[in-house]
């Protein structure tokens, strides 16, 4: 494989879980002589990767393993408490569908927002603009503010936007689950155009045929930690084995 | 502590997509910051010329009831009504920059969780809207002494302009500190709002600072809009400039309120999107 474009080495990130949550100055002041009290719930216990150009790295775990959560910090948008991320490439994050809109806006200038926090230039939106919409097939509604858009055309749309700005690493958080069969089928064929070309993919996902499809390499999470690094196959099937077996016990008790 | 590099940073001149070279990107994202004025400007106005003349009829009307009101109290005093409109434009340029501020990164937030993008941009454009105002509201200004006879010498005006600059400055200073805090204190907004209600009648906005007994003057410019709306006077209304000691007193206080504000924000800013 080519060179490392993104390593993680110990990342370490702990969320502080207060159990009396305070929002506001006023429950601030009142809690003031009240030791808060806090839950400390590690989410990344040192977990390290290295993802090399080219390479397409699969996250598998069981809801709340922390694989969003180190999406984050690969991205930059959380910080790591320990530990340090190296990138020497650009990094498209598509995360968290559905929010990042601005709703009294339409969706050619929501397009522009995005797009230029994702880092393209004005000249680049303004060329592409008809293609995004194209590919989110979006055209007819590209006057029409985003507080009247479905969640699916939200979800297109952030798609067209992110696959127009990718760079040259892709980081895709449960993304195969938009759209209808069509527009999943235009989605994969374009995932696999930005393999073909060299781009470097980590996604998180719960479908193991996608892992076992798309996926050089994976990992498995548990509680924070890698439990387990191997080809994709063997962490699709590592990954089904580990939701299996405590459904199996549940339908023989319950037989 | 955190101590995550990225290489990204230095080298963010090459960065490509493999095939197609992308555009060197320069250090400030001028398409994002333009981007961002114009859809606050858009979304704020609906897009149209009357929104934005409704937006400043509000500090208009206001001057209109005000002075209805105290023409029967400070009869004779042929200044106070420009003093006044003065005082409302920067009151309201200074109440409307602060509250969006305030609440910036939570509005913008959506953004901060697409990629990692410099929050401060977020914060900074929040004040174009008022400063669009005000920029609008002193072309009139300028105009009307004007066409009254009393044109402003350039010097004089510029000050003026140095310091609608000098409050922009806090502004943005309080912002960039507020609106992180914002994102862990909730009530923030609430207190910010009876703190500017407050600070508008601690501000000599509505009566003139001579009414006050001398000795009390000094403490209401403790509250630093008063010294933005009076220094203003004196060089648009008076036509002479406050003393220079008044002058680097002022840029002190902008200063301060300035580096406050960046200390706070880079304590907090990177941990913003979890807060969000």
């Amino acid at each position: 494989m080519g060179h490392t474009v993104v390593e993680a080495r110990s990342i370490t990130k702990t969320f502080f879980i207060p159990s009396v949550r305070r929002t506001t100055i006023r429950e601030h002041l009142l809690g003031l002589f009240e030791p808060p009290r806090v839950e400390q719930l590690r989410v990344l216990d040192n977990v390290s990767l290295a993802v090399s150009r080219g390479e397409t790295l699969a996250i598998m775990g069981r809801n709340g393993s922390g694989k969003s959560t180190l999406l984050k910090v690969l991205c930059g948008i959380y910080p790591a408490d320990t530990g340090t991320v190296t990138t020497t490439a650009g990094i498209t994050p598509i995360l968290q569908l559905g929010v990042g809109w601005n709703p009294e806006l339409d969706a050619i200038d929501n397009v522009y927002l995005v797009g230029s926090v994702m880092g393209l230039s004005l000249r680049e939106i303004r060329e592409s603009l008809g293609e995004i919409l194209a590919f989110a097939e979006l055209e007819r509604f590209a006057g029409l503010r985003l507080k009247h858009y479905s969640s699916g055309m939200a979800s297109r749309l952030a798609y067209a936007v992110a696959f127009r700005a990718v760079q040259d690493v892709l980081i895709l958080d449960e993304i195969f689950a938009v759209g209808d069969a069509g527009f999943r089928a235009k989605c994969a064929a374009r995932y696999q155009e930005l393999r073909a070309a060299g781009h470097s993919m980590i996604l998180v996902t719960h479908d193991p045929r996608i892992v076992d499809a798309f996926c050089d390499r994976g990992i498995l999470m548990e509680a924070g930690r890698i439990v387990a690094e191997g080809s994709g196959a063997e962490i699709a099937c590592r990954y089904q084995d580990s939701l299996t077996a405590p459904a199996a016990r549940a339908v023989k008790t319950s037989v | 502590m955190a101590s995550v590099s990225r290489a990204q940073d230095a080298k963010r001149g090459e960065s490509f997509v493999l095939g197609r070279r992308l555009a060197p990107r320069s250090a400030v994202p001028w398409g994002l910051i333009w981007t961002l004025i114009r859809t606050d400007f858009k979304s704020r106005y609906h897009g149209t010329l009357s929104g934005f003349v409704w937006a400043l009829l509000k500090p208009l009307s206001m001057f209109l009831v005000l002075t209805s009101v105290f023409s029967l109290v400070f009869r004779g005093d042929p200044t106070y009504r420009l003093d006044l409109l003065i005082g409302l434009f920067l009151w309201d340029f200074f109440g409307e920059g602060t509250k969006t501020g305030l609440t910036a990164l939570h509005a913008r937030g959506f953004l901060l969780s697409k990629a990692r993008s410099p929050s401060w941009i977020l914060v900074a454009t929040a004040i174009s809207n008022p400063l669009i105002t005000i920029a609008v509201f002193s072309v009139i200004v300028l105009i009307y002494l004007n066409v009254t006879g009393r044109p402003p010498a350039p010097g004089l005006f510029a000050l003026y302009v140095w310091y609608v600059f000098m409050m922009s400055v806090m502004v943005v200073g309080f912002a960039l500190g507020a609106s992180v805090l914002f994102l862990k204190y909730r009530d923030l907004n609430q207190v910010w709002d009876v703190v500017t209600q407050a600070g508008f009648f601690v501000a000599p906005i509505i009566y003139p600072l001579d009414v006050i007994p001398e000795r009390f003057q000094l403490y209401l410019y403790l509250w630093p809009p008063t010294a933005i709306i009076e220094f203003s006077r004196r060089v648009l209304v008076d036509g002479h400039a406050p003393t220079l000691l008044a002058n680097v007193d002022l840029v002190a206080v902008a200063l301060t309120i300035m580096a406050t504000g960046v200390f706070v924000y880079r304590r907090f800013a990177a941990r913003a999107a979890e807060y969000l």
